[in-house]
């Protein structure tokens, strides 16, 4: 008996090959609202039953990125081949006034069936807009050159990987083939980014800035799960500070200042924590913290140095991966931070393994 | 690169944003109490606090006559954050913002006001480990200007403090930047007297706004634009800036000094012609882009007698009639304005840029109050094909392609192009392609005031206006305004009823150039 998928909620189903008919015909029947797209924004699962909930976060997504959204799920277990599609469109209004709506295709592919996912995805694009690839879970077989050859960013979450240091050289390996085309943006490194704008900001203070040659101890309270991250934190740190690894033994780091210096680097784990909860730096008679309780939308940054105790709070990263997407959305670019801090993340990640 | 080398002492600022880093500095805001602070000064620097964009230890400082306390100015404060604040209001976030807001209350001539403030500053320094940056936002009317400057300097705020290397100390200065040439360039020496001109930052808040600085992406980012941007392939080019509203407010007393031509057109409309009109600058740097800037107004030709004012420019007054379905009152009828008024509440321009890129280009500019609609745009009306083909048939084509970019509300860019009606016979209509901002990006786009004030922290003077910018802007309206004094009546105010389109002279300016005014 095949599983049953639930597809309520996924809008009108259409008929593959009538999907660009059914499309038009739906934005005639409405003329009251306006069809905007960006780009196109492509969400694939190999778990047919993220499909309802992929869905609702295209609803979100869309009030801040008009797109042509295209959701795919494949039900791999299936032993019939056979593809079903759903058309439906997001509609929001506009300061108040003007309803935009983001038109979406929902496709479940049952079974294997060579090429269909590329051809899938090739056969629904809006032509000469964007292609964003958001690949959810495990990068599988699927994953291959034909298809990441013509994605402009590719979006993936590291945190859901069983072998972080494997799906990282794959990525590697399809940048390279790509030849610098494809923007790849892992969700884990977007949920540092509050992180590290607050190091930065604390760092504008000049009593850290006359304490920062002296940092001789880093501690980092982290989430278990989330564990690329807060190595991507310490590798960005690390990078930035110009510091390289010298040991790393029974969870113990050490790392090298330029000058020489000796900097230790101790990890706490907590599975109820944040993905990063905090992180100390410390020199002598200076301490650089930020903080953030799981689930809180601020960041408590603070500097003690003797008598002078400064404190701020900024935002935080959001915690489902929708509103991490969107923010990455939001901020475009060319993540070549990511790419700076690549090599030496990739030396913490196997030295961690 | 490491820390102390090359100025860098913040090794994570680098790469985290593609543009001038903010520092981290004292606010002071003159004129504190007023509507200005409370409803954009105050809700920019809380929403980049939200972005995570303010540096961390920046303090603010109300500077202002009234006898407040902190707790009564954070509260007035937090109030209207509420209502207008871009991103709504975050009571952590406020609350984090506000325990750094202060207020210091001293009359605008008090030198010794100045005195205890410059002691508070370091005080507060002192108390937060602040390095000792100091950036002044005049925002008190401007009959202080002068004695804030002068006393700022008296007591040596206007300057670096010698103690501290690297730090800074910028003045912004908030519109009217002078009100003829004469007071410009008076402003201009006690200013520069002051601060020195790289720490002089003339706000301007129309560049501020994103479609604003979407012109120049526009023009040097799109490959198929800047070779068309001239005088083989541009008609002529309209900025419109109509608002639909009149006097409400109070507004008329100042205004019934000022008038359209100085409140709007030396600055906010001048500076987007340059923007449209400038040569590709050498580099973005903030001379750079103002180079280019100037060397337009500098090229506007000038119209310096009253014939040439009465033939390239038309002054209106609204008189009663309907906006929005309601009767309103006429310009000499407003609250506060003079019944004899001689002000312009209305006015268009034919501008001519002698430039080999522009010559033969009019540059047709108009604002008015008591407009059907408030907009501001720039529309680019590009010449007809050649009368050949469909040219040639009965009707020809419509009319030539219109690239319009509008700045308010409702950013965005539209293209009107010809297209074939279907059917069996060749009839061609203008169709529009149409960009949104607020269709296509969702997310709501900084407030002017949010970027300029992070660039004046950062040091980014890009989107502020130069000394030479501002009094050549000066120079070209100041003729047309003596020439309306030296004709007085000669030069006749043009009538039009509240919610027109403004005074049928307008419209026979360009009829004169087989033109017509766009619709919005």
């Amino acid at each position: 008996m095949s599983e049953v998928i639930p597809t309520e909620g996924l809008g009108k189903p259409v008929e593959v090959g009538a999907i660009d008919g059914e499309l038009k015909k739906l934005w005639e029947a409405d003329e009251a609202s306006t069809n905007a797209s960006l780009m196109n924004f492509l969400v694939y699962t190999e778990d047919p039953h993220r499909l309802l909930r992929n869905t609702e976060m295209i609803q979100n997504l869309t009030r801040e990125h008009a797109c042509r959204a295209v959701l795919i799920a494949m039900n791999r277990k299936a032993t019939d081949v056979k593809v079903e599609s759903w058309i439906t469109a997001h509609c929001h209004l506009a300061h108040g006034k003007k309803s935009i709506c983001s038109e979406q295709i929902a496709f479940l592919l049952h079974g294997n069936s060579l090429g269909r996912l590329r051809n899938t995805v090739f056969a629904h694009l809006n032509s000469d807009l964007p292609l964003v690839f958001w690949w959810q879970g495990e990068l599988s077989d699927l994953f291959e050159e034909r298809l990441y050859r013509l994605l402009n960013r590719l979006i993936f979450d590291s945190a859901t990987w069983t072998d972080p240091l494997a799906g990282f050289r794959r990525i590697a390996e399809a940048r390279e083939e790509s030849k610098g085309r494809m923007v790849t943006q892992d969700l884990s490194w977007t949920r540092s980014y509050f992180y590290r704008l607050a190091v930065a900001r604390l760092f504008d203070e000049p009593t850290a800035q006359k304490a920062f040659p002296e940092i001789d101890q880093v501690r980092i309270e982290g989430n278990p799960q989330h564990r690329v991250t807060v190595l991507l934190f310490l590798a960005w740190i690390s990078t930035r500070s110009g510091w390289s690894l010298s040991d790393c033994q029974g969870g113990k780091w050490t790392f090298l200042s330029r000058e020489g210096l000796a900097i230790s680097v101790n990890f706490e784990w907590d599975e109820r924590a944040a993905p990063i909860a905090g992180m100390v730096m410390s020199a002598p008679g200076c301490e650089v913290k930020i903080e953030r309780e799981a689930g809180s939308d601020h960041l408590c940054q603070s500097i003690s140095a003797g008598e002078h105790h400064v404190v701020s709070r900024g935002p935080a990263d959001a915690d489902e991966p929708e509103g991490l997407v969107a923010s990455q959305l939001s901020r475009g670019g060319k993540n070549t931070l990511f790419l700076t801090v690549f090599p030496q993340f990739m030396e913490i990640l196997k030295r961690s393994e | 690169m490491t820390v102390g080398e090359g100025g860098v002492s913040n090794p994570f600022r680098e790469d985290l944003v593609s543009r001038n880093l903010a520092e981290a500095c004292s606010v002071v805001i003159f004129g504190a109490t007023g509507d200005l602070t409370h409803r954009k000064l105050i809700p920019a620097l809380y929403n980049l606090a939200v972005d995570g964009e303010l540096p961390a230890g920046v303090q603010i400082l109300g500077f202002a006559r009234r006898d407040w306390s902190d707790e009564f100015f954070r509260e007035g404060l937090e109030k209207l954050n509420r209502q207008v604040s871009r991103t709504g209001h975050d009571d952590g976030i406020w609350e984090s913002l506000a325990s750094n807001i202060h207020y210091h209350q001293s009359e605008f001539q008090d030198e010794d006001g100045y005195r205890r403030l410059s002691e508070r500053l370091d005080e507060i320094d002192r108390e937060r480990g602040g390095k000792g940056n100091r950036l002044f936002y005049i925002a008190s009317a401007p009959e202080y200007f002068d004695d804030i400057l002068l006393n700022l300097k008296k007591v040596g705020l206007s300057q670096e403090r010698p103690d501290c290397e690297g730090c800074w100390s910028r003045v912004i200065v908030e519109k009217p930047f002078g009100t003829t040439l004469a007071t410009a360039q008076h402003l201009n020496e006690v200013v520069n007297g002051t601060f020195q001109e790289k720490d002089t930052y003339r706000i301007d808040h129309y560049l501020g706004k994103e479609t604003a600085q979407n012109i120049m992406v526009l023009r040097f980012a799109n490959a198929i634009f800047e070779p068309m941007w001239n005088k083989e392939h541009i008609d002529h080019i309209q900025i419109t800036c109509a608002e639909h509203l009149g006097m409400e407010g109070g507004r008329g007393g100042y205004y019934d000094k000022s008038g359209a031509l100085r409140d709007m057109v030396q600055n906010h409309l001048l500076q987007l012609l340059s923007l449209v009109a400038m040569e590709p600058p050498t580099d973005l740097s903030a001379d750079g882009v103002r180079d280019e800037k100037v060397k337009v107004i500098r090229s506007l030709r000038q119209w310096d007698t009253p014939e040439l004012v009465a033939e390239n420019v038309v002054r209106g007054q609204y008189v009663s009639g309907n906006v929005n379905g309601t009767e309103v009152p006429g310009y000499r009828e407003e609250d506060r304005v003079n019944p004899e008024s001689e002000t312009e509440a209305y006015v268009a321009l034919r501008c001519m840029v002698d430039t080999w890129r522009w010559s033969g280009v009019p540059f047709y500019v108009r604002m008015g109050k008591r407009l059907p609609k408030k907009a501001t745009e720039i529309s680019i009306h590009f010449k007809e094909t050649p009368s050949v083909l469909f040219n040639a048939l009965p009707g020809g084509v419509p009319a030539g392609n219109v690239l319009v970019i509008r700045i308010q509300p409702d950013e965005g860019i539209s293209l009107m192009m010809n297209s074939k009606l279907p059917g069996t016979t060749l009839r061609m209509e203008p169709v529009k392609m149409d960009f949104h901002y607020a269709s296509s990006f969702g997310k709501s786009s900084p407030e002017a005031y949010e970027r300029l004030l992070l660039d004046a922290m950062a040091g980014d003077a890009t989107l502020f206006a130069r000394r030479d910018e501002v009094e050549e802007a000066w120079r070209f309206i100041d003729k047309i305004h003596h020439a309306w004094n030296k004709m007085g009546r000669e030069i006749p105010i043009a009538e039009y009823p509240a919610g027109s389109w403004g005074p049928r002279e307008a419209d026979e300016m360009l009829a004169k150039d087989s033109r017509t005014w766009r619709r919005l």
